[in-house]
Order: C-alpha cells, then sequence, then structure tokens
C-alpha cells in the first residue's frame, strides 16, 4: 500500500532528508485513505476543508483531543486552543515542530498546507452546545 | 554507540569497588531476587512476591521523627519527571531518568561510580507522545538492563557501565513507539514489554537472552494466537495498539512470567452494544485488557484472563503488580485493573475474587466476583457521553504506579483515584496499518464525580476480601508508588511534593517531608553497612500529571515537569 511505501521512507536515517517527499507522499495518502472512509456524521463546528479530504475534527478526535481537551475546546494537557490569542504563524510553527516533553512534532506527518488547514480549524472552533 | 563517562568516575569506581567488592562476588540471580534480601531492592516490584515492602524496621514507628535528608542525586534532563524506581544491590543503587539515562550511586553517600546516557535520535524523540521518560532498569548476572524510547533493550557492565550488548527490537521509527518500562530479569532471560494501547501496531513483549541479548522469544499481546486472531473483525488485529508497557513478575514454580497488558486501539469505540460485531475493531480484541503467563523459555502462551473483553474505555490491566500471597493453604495472586477494580487469582490465573478500590466506577455496574464477567457494559455509539459522565477519568481508577502489601500487617495499601470524563466519540476511518499518530476515537474532558469532588485516597485493606481497615484522603490523587516497611510505616509520596509517612496500622500521619516537586516515580527502602535508607524518586510530568495544572491550578500552576531530583533518607 501506499502508506505503506511513505512510511519505509520515513526508516531512512535522516528525517529532515526526506521530509519534502514524504510530506508528498503522506499527504497523497492521507487523502487516499479518506476516500474510502465513511463519511463523519458529527455535527462539526468547522468549515468545509479545502481539498475537501483532509478531515481535522478526525484528526483532533484520533491524536491532538488526547492532549487539548474538548477537542481543542479546553485546557488539558496542552493548552485550550480555541480563542488562542496566538498568532497564526506561532500556531503553525508549533504544530509543525512541537516543543521537547510537552509537544509532539507533526513536521514529518502534514504538509505546510495541511497544517494551514489545522489553524484554520482551530481558529473556528466554538463551544459545543449541550 | 558513545559513552560519557563522568569525569571524576574513575577514582570513584576504585574506592566503591573496594567498598562493595565482598558483595560483587555475590552476583544477582534468580534465587536472590525470589528471596528478596532485606538489605537489597534488586527488581521493580521488591521481589518476585511484588510487595513493594522493606523487612528493614532500623527506620520506624518510635524515631521516624528523625528522618533527614541522607543525600540527592540530580540526574538532569528530567523532561516528563522522574519516573523510575530505584534498585540497590549490595550498597550500590541503581536507577535511570529520563533519556534512559542509567546512574549507579554509592548507596551511602550518592557518589556516582559511573552513569551511562544512550544515544538517542532527538528527531524520533520530539515526535514522541509518552516519552522520554524511563521507568526504571532490571539487574541480573553482573548486569543492568534498561530499554530505551527509541525500541532498544541494553545490557550494561553492573560495575562499570560499559555496554555489554545492545539488541534492536522495534522498528520505532515506523511505529513511534518504543520502551519506557523497566525490564524483568529471571532465569536468564530480559522480559520487556513495548509501548503500545493507543499507537497502531500489535505491543509485542520480548524474551531476551541476558547473557547474549538475543532475541529469545517475542509475544503479540494483540492477536499473538490463532484463538485470538479472531477476536478482531475487519482486519483491525494489524493495529490493534496492546502492549505490555510495565514489568510483571515471574513465578518460579510454575516457570510462568505473569504481565498485565495495554488497551486496544482505537481507545473508544463507536460500536455500541454491537461491539461482537461492529465498530473499530469488533470483537474481544484478545490479548489485550488482559493478564497473561508465558513460559519464560519459550513466550508461549500458558494462561490467561481478559480482564476487559472488548475494552472501550481505556481501563487497562498494564498495572505490573502481581501480589504473591498464601492463606489457608490456598496461593493467590492480587492485580488490581485501571477500572478501579482489583482482581484476585490463582496462579494460573483463574478468577478467585473482584473487589472495588475506588468509589465512582460506572463503565460497568459490576464485575461478577466469581467469574470475572462484566455486568451492565456501557458501550458507546458515536456522540456525546455526559449523563453521566465515564468514571473513572481515563486517567484510571489506579494508574501504574505500585502499591504496597505488608506481611506483618497483612494489608494491601494501595492509592485510589476518584475523577471523571464527559467524551465525544467519534466514529474515525479505520485505521489498517500503522501509522505514526495516536488512535484515541474520542475527546474527552476531566470532570468531578456526579454529586461530589475529584480526590485521591490511600486504602489499607486485606489484599484478598477488600475488607478495608483504613483510608487517607487527598485533595488531588497521588501518583507516586507506596512503600511499607517492617517498621510498621507506609510511605506516600503525594503530587504536591509531600512524601507522607503513616502508621501502618491505623494510618495516622507521623512525619512528612517536602521534595519541593511533585512525586510520580518509585520509592524503596535499603541498607548499607547497618543504615537504612529511603530513596524517592520526586518530579512531576508526564500524561496524567499533564491534567494537574489545568484541572487544579494551586502549586501545580508553577510545578516543573522537566525536572526531578533522587532524594534519599535517613536517620540523624
Ligand atoms: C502529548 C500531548 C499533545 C498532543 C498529542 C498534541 N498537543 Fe498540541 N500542545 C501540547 C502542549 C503541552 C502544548 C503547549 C506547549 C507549550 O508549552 O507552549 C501544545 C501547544 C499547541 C499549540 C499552540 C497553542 C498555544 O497557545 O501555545 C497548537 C496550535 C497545538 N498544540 C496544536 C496541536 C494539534 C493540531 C495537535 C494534533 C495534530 C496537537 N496539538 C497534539 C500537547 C499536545
Amino acid at each position: 500500500m501506499l502508506r505503506d511505501v511513505a512510511l519505509q521512507d520515513m526508516e531512512l536515517d535522516t528525517l529532515n532528508l526526506h521530509l519534502k517527499k514524504i510530506t508528498a507522499l503522506l499527504s497523497a495518502v492521507l487523502g487516499a485513505s479518506l476516500l474510502y472512509a465513511a463519511p463523519v456524521q458529527a455535527q462539526s463546528a468547522t468549515p468545509v476543508p479545502d481539498n475537501g479530504t483532509f478531515d481535522v475534527e478526525q484528526l483532533f478526535a484520533g491524536t491532538c483531543g488526547f492532549c487539548h481537551s474538548a477537542g481543542g475546546r479546553a485546557a488539558g494537557k496542552g493548552p485550550q486552543l480555541m480563542n488562542s490569542p496566538r498568532a497564526d504563524d506561532f500556531l503553525h510553527t508549533r504544530i509543525k515542530n512541537g516543543k521537547s516533553g510537552a509537544m509532539p512534532a507533526f513536521g514529518g506527518a502534514f504538509t505546510d498546507a495541511q497544517i494551514d488547514q489545522i489553524v484554520k480549524y482551530i481558529r473556528a472552533l466554538k463551544p459545543r452546545e449541550g | 554507540m558513545k559513552e560519557r563517562w563522568c569525569k571524576s568516575g574513575l577514582p570513584l569506581i576504585a574506592g566503591a569497588t573496594l567498598m562493595v567488592s565482598s558483595a560483587f562476588a555475590q552476583s544477582v540471580d534468580t534465587a536472590r531476587i525470589e528471596n528478596g534480601g532485606q538489605n537489597d531492592w534488586l527488581t521493580y516490584h521488591g521481589s518476585y512476591k511484588s510487595y513493594h515492602y522493606s523487612p528493614l524496621a532500623q527506620i520506624n514507628a518510635n524515631n521516624i521523627g528523625n528522618l533527614n535528608v541522607a543525600w540527592t542525586h540530580i540526574p538532569g534532563r528530567s523532561t516528563r519527571g522522574l519516573q523510575s524506581m530505584p534498585l540497590a544491590a549490595d550498597g550500590v543503587l541503581y536507577y535511570s531518568g529520563s533519556y534512559s539515562r542509567v546512574f549507579a550511586l554509592n548507596g551511602a553517600t550518592g557518589e556516582v561510580i559511573w552513569s551511562h546516557f544512550p544515544e538517542l535520535d532527538e528527531a524520533l524523540i520530539s515526535r514522541q507522545t509518552h516519552s522520554p521518560y524511563n521507568r526504571g532498569v532490571a539487574l541480573g548476572e553482573g548486569k543492568v538492563f534498561v530499554g530505551t524510547m527509541d525500541g532498544r533493550v541494553l545490557g550494561l557492565d553492573m560495575k562499570s557501565g560499559k555496554v555489554l550488548w545492545e539488541t534492536r527490537l522495534i522498528d520505532s521509527q515506523k511505529l513511534t513507539v518504543g520502551f519506557t518500562g523497566a525490564p524483568l530479569y529471571a532465569k536468564g532471560t530480559v522480559i520487556i514489554g513495548a509501548q503500545g494501547g493507543e499507537w497502531p501496531g500489535r505491543g509485542p513483549i520480548f524474551g531476551l537472552d541476558a547473557t547474549t541479548g538475543k532475541k529469545k522469544w517475542e509475544f503479540l499481546t494483540v492477536a499473538g494466537t490463532d484463538e485470538a486472531m479472531k477476536t478482531w473483525g475487519n482486519d483491525s488485529w494489524r493495529t490493534g495498539g496492546g502492549g505490555g508497557w510495565m514489568p510483571g513478575t515471574y513465578d518460579s514454580e510454575t516457570n510462568t512470567i505473569l504481565w498485565g497488558t495495554a488497551n486496544p486501539a482505537p481507545l473508544y469505540d463507536w460500536s455500541g452494544a454491537d461491539y461482537k460485531t461492529q465498530g473499530a475493531r469488533p470483537g474481544d480484541n484478545l490479548y489485550t485488557s488482559s493478564v497473561i503467563g508465558l513460559d519464560v523459555d519459550t513466550g508461549r502462551l500458558k494462561f490467561h484472563h481478559q480482564e476487559l473483553p472488548h475494552d472501550a474505555w481505556d481501563f487497562d490491566s498494564a498495572v505490573g503488580e502481581f501480589v504473591m500471597l498464601e492463606r489457608d493453604g490456598q496461593k493467590f495472586v492480587v492485580h488490581p485493573n485501571k477500572g478501579g477494580f482489583v482482581f484476585v487469582y490463582d496462579r494460573n490465573l483463574a478468577v478467585k475474587n473482584v473487589w472495588r478500590l475506588v468509589e465512582n466506577i460506572n463503565f460497568v455496574k459490576d464485575i461478577d466476583p466469581k467469574t470475572g464477567a462484566l455486568i451492565g457494559r456501557r458501550d458507546f455509539s458515536a456522540g456525546k457521553v455526559t449523563e453521566p459522565p465515564l468514571c473513572p477519568f481515563i486517567g484510571g481508577g489506579v494508574s501504574w504506579n505500585a502499591g504496597s502489601y505488608n506481611p506483618k500487617t497483612g494489608l494491601y495499601y494501595k492509592i485510589g483515584q476518584e475523577w471523571c470524563m464527559t467524551l465525544d466519540v467519534q466514529k474515525t476511518t479505520p485505521v489498517t496499518a500503522p501509522q505514526v499518530q495516536l488512535n484515541i476515537g474520542a475527546d474527552f474532558k476531566m470532570v468531578p464525580p456526579p454529586g461530589g469532588e475529584i480526590y485521591g485516597h490511600l486504602d489499607a485493606r486485606d489484599p484478598i476480601t477488600g475488607a478495608k481497615k483504613w483510608e487517607v484522603r487527598y485533595p488531588e490523587p497521588p501518583l507516586g508508588s507506596v512503600l511499607s516497611t517492617a517498621g510498621n510505616l507506609v510511605f506516600v509520596p503525594d503530587s504536591r511534593g509531600i512524601l507522607h509517612a503513616y502508621d501502618a496500622e491505623t494510618g495516622a500521619e507521623l512525619w512528612s517531608h517536602n521534595n519541593g516537586t511533585g512525586h510520580q516515580g518509585g520509592i524503596v527502602s535499603y541498607s548499607v553497612n547497618g543504615k537504612q535508607y529511603i530513596a524517592v524518586a520526586a518530579g512531576f510530568g508526564g500524561m496524567l500529571a499533564d491534567e494537574y495544572a489545568p484541572n487544579f491550578g494551586g502549586v501545580y500552576k508553577s510545578m516543573p515537569r522537566d525536572d526531578g531530583a533522587l532524594v534519599v533518607f535517613s536517620l540523624k
């Protein structure tokens, strides 16, 4: 599978050297895997993503929400992301590079364009009803 | 492989070797660990009995007022706190810090005999979540064994810290996970389990030859047998999570390793009641959230009990305590489950009793104490879970640190945690290949129990029946291990940074000391040249500790989560 190809690439010694290639592959992979995925049921507080395939809400339920409580709406292990006073660039860089002992680096998993989409999602976060 | 040596290390090695030379002649072996010598702490759980108990009584309920800091050691770079259980053999203390830094210290003075800092791939570490803390080392055959975050196990020379062998067991670049738990040494074998749980892998447990480091066997906690394969629908076994990230123990009578396994992934499943056929991982998901017995020589599964079939709540069985008891001619094994129940088994892991340590539990109505069957499970569909919130919180009714059994009082001292969570379960895309991300399956948030407050408690109970003798409460759950001693003492290192000592019979607080930062690691006692010491790891941080500042404020707001110290006490 395409995803396996991408991961084998990641096994190569220096991640950085291969970053460009990997992110390109991974974005293709993410796109592909989500095409066969069932549509998301939960109501979304977000605008439809640009390319219509990269589902940030699922990403939060799978990964980010483990630390950013209530899908980024409350402080948990990580800070509340909804209504963040930080600049877009700051959020982008933090997602890409992480912070030692606090937040994992996702630069190897997502392209800059995808991280921009994540930032856009964060900006659109609203309190959940009920 | 680069080794870093302490500049002042060489003269100290000479001195220390002289001091303990007679003792070094006597190697740490299976029989010695089994007997759990008076002066030593030779394995993570104290001995294979897993009592976390010291028979030393020099420090006792009458003189504890004179207990003071003897020495401290700063391991440096304690990212996510200092979480390890120190070990002591023949006057030398061995312990590990974050980034798998290993130290051998003079147990009486804290002087560094040697240190070893493995070289790690920092780019990999920066991608990991449950990292780079390390929870301890194992001793055996003149070696110190330690796992690393990048999937290796090292065998270090006990006298010099020199790397004698190194074995890579997990492709951490691909799976993200590695080793954080202490290995177990038994019968010429080093046993260590991988992280797993949240990550889409198959959670292996490995047995290595202690002499050469060669892999002897590997057991997959996800679908490790044909029978187990049938319990994972739709190929979900490929990425089922599992793992066994805390050391279990060894039963020499049956030649068996007893081990607790971690949860399946995704943590939260949207299957609803039809979990046998629907959802992200249809079926019981063997051998996740289970206790298993493996042949120490071959890794073959001999028996098991799945504490939570199709665990849909992340209340796994990874806690490593297997308290080995005998009562009225019957042999028992006591194992706490993260959901807040304590399971009592016979030596073949057949259920003998199940009792509740924790008050706020609603993921099931009950667990049948005769069979261990879950009664009235709460299986979620996609959507919100608020009425009532799920109890306990994802941090568990018990956490991974250990309780203590005191054979003199016959009581089991164990921390319980009272907290709950709201959830929004998501119907996530099926994950069919290992990828670099976590696989949680829901958004969530910590909330107080319905109609009550969050708190933690130390219970003193009968380990077989669960009958409670006394209880001490804390405003926030303590997260460190518990120690009891023949000096009629129970030590609890709490989250605010206070080390408490209680009367083991009554629970009356006799002494306390502020270590200056929260505890989330081990505590042991040992003796050197006739003097008793208590060693405790201080240093807060990690997945559960990180929830404290936002939820509890107070002292946690300024508490570092990248710092730590080993603090050692003795009588004045
Ligand atoms: C292991 C826990 C963890 C995970 C998983 C995690 N984060 Fe974080 N995140 C943190 C922590 C802790 C911080 C605060 C870092 C600091 O100290 O500045 C943070 C900070 C951030 C920030 C900057 C916010 C601010 O105000 O400083 C953003 C944006 C962010 N995370 C987004 C994400 C996204 C998107 C994901 C998933 C792809 C994610 N995080 C996954 C723990 C996590």
